[in-house]
């Protein structure tokens, strides 16, 4: 098996593995046969506006079928997307999006603020994030080293998001510009997915780099940093839990 | 296989009209002051899509939740209904094709099409769907949508649309063009069209 495709299966462990939604320039109804071979189900597919991509969402998928969409993955052939588990989870997401309309895809001074301010919030609670380019923005992730019910992941997402918007606010900086979500998030399950690391842009084929604490990394030094980040950065549960006491303890 | 894409609201189903008739409560889970309440449904109503400048806002998020529920209440067209089983009889591959949010209306959807027994093969959407038509080799495609309405015979996608007030006129949408688009009153009528 290719050792990228150990890692992603390593980092994310606790996704759910039997359904996805895959990103692909692949269409017609005998890619669809072909893509649903060995018993996976289509939820629902989608013509997307960039160019002829499409997406998707595919249910009961067999373990070594997933393992050939990882594969397929990392030799940037399609983009694997992974839901959350709908109870409990080890990783967890903030997904920050330029929220403007027009001429999302720009980089908003914001947007580097909000990701300093999340760095360095989450880093005050012991955990030091992975942070990967996505289309619109950053996907902000933490390992946990076991699994935590999902409303305590919200809870804790929820206040780290609070005082990064305050303290970009404060800086004199407009925070509507960015869009915050947290996942997993109870009220949606099953519905977003996030795409793997080491996935291409869908619109400009540009690699889902890694944004190291000293700036961009390229494509090989993102594989190398993902790999020391999965080997030595995961976050005790214990210290997420008194993190999280200790935000409750603000909240009473 | 013959294959056809129909799309769903104001099409298959009344989804403006159940959008104005419907009465909508502000309970607990809108976090709304009431006159704000009404001020965004009195928009939705009329069709306002944008929220301003953002993408995402309390407007967008207001209308989304307003468009689930009518999703769930509106009413099919029975001979809508009638005609996708007919076609479900004669073999054919329906394509449910519409530009709702499947990521959240995918499950509800789902679910309304069973209660109202409608056969498919395949649910999509799809913010351009002469290209998508276009792109999986399917000839016909039922939608009320006048962009389509109008660009489909270019790319040999014969568009049939419900007529109502506000339809194009057959002049408008390349009457003489054999993949012209025709407007329809009763579903039966597209059988004759589509089985020549």
């Amino acid at each position: 098996m290719d050792p990228r495709v150990t890692l992603l299966k390593e980092f994310y462990r606790g996704l759910p593995r039997d359904h996805a939604k895959l990103e692909t320039n692949g269409h017609g109804f005998g890619f669809l046969d072909a893509l649903l071979a060995g018993g996976a189900e289509l939820e629902y597919g989608e013509l997307t506006l960039s160019g002829l991509l499409h997406k998707y969402k595919l249910a009961h998928i067999p373990e070594s079928r997933m393992d050939a969409f990882l594969h397929s993955h990392v030799e940037k052939d399609c983009n694997v997307c992974l839901y959350f588990d709908g109870s409990a989870n080890q990783t967890f997401c903030f997904n920050l999006d330029n929220n403007n309309r027009e001429n999302n895809r720009e980089m908003l001074p914001e947007m580097e603020t909000a990701v300093r301010l999340l760095r360095k919030n989450l880093g005050r609670h012991g955990c030091e994030p992975l942070v990967v380019a996505s289309g619109r923005g950053y996907h902000v992730w933490g390992r946990l080293d076991g699994p935590v019910p999902n409303g305590r992941l919200y809870k804790f997402m929820l206040h780290a998001a609070v005082a990064t918007v305050a303290e970009i606010h404060a800086q004199g900086q407009d925070h509507h510009r960015i869009k915050f979500n947290f996942y997993p998030d109870p009220r949606v399950q099953d519905v977003v997915s996030l795409r793997l690391f080491g996935s291409l842009h869908a619109r400009n084929r540009v690699f889902s780099h890694i944004l190291g604490p000293e700036g961009p990394l390229d494509e090989s030094a993102s594989w190398e940093y993902f790999a020391t980040h999965l080997r030595t950065r995961a976050y005790p549960v214990a210290s997420f839990d008194a993190a999280l006491a200790g935000i409750s303890t603000l909240d009473t | 296989m013959r294959t056809i894409a129909i799309d769903l609201d104001d099409t298959l189903n009344d989804f403006t009209e159940t959008l104005r008739r419907l009465e909508f409560v502000r309970d607990g889970t809108f976090a709304l002051a009431e006159p704000v309440f009404q001020d965004y449904l009195a928009r939705v109503r009329l069709g306002e899509v944008a929220g301003g400048n953002l993408l995402s806002t309390e407007y967008t998020y207001f209308r989304q939740r307003i468009h689930q529920v009518c999703y769930q209440k509106a009413l099919a067209r029975p001979d809508g209904v009638a005609f996708l089983q007919g076609l479900r009889k004669d073999g054919w591959r329906i394509v449910i094709c519409t530009q709702r949010d499947l990521r959240r209306a995918q499950s509800c959807t789902r679910q309304w099409l069973a209660e109202n027994g409608i056969p498919f093969d395949h649910l999509f959407m799809a913010g351009n769907k002469i290209v998508f038509c276009k792109c999986w080799g399917i000839e016909f495609l039922v939608d009320n949508d006048e962009f389509n309405i109008i660009h489909g015979s270019r790319y040999g996608v014969t568009v049939f649309y419900p007529r109502t007030a506000a339809s194009p006129t057959p002049a408008e949408g390349h009457s003489d063009d054999p993949c012209g688009p025709r407007p329809f009153h009763n579903f039966e009528e597209i059988l004759p069209w589509i089985q020549g």
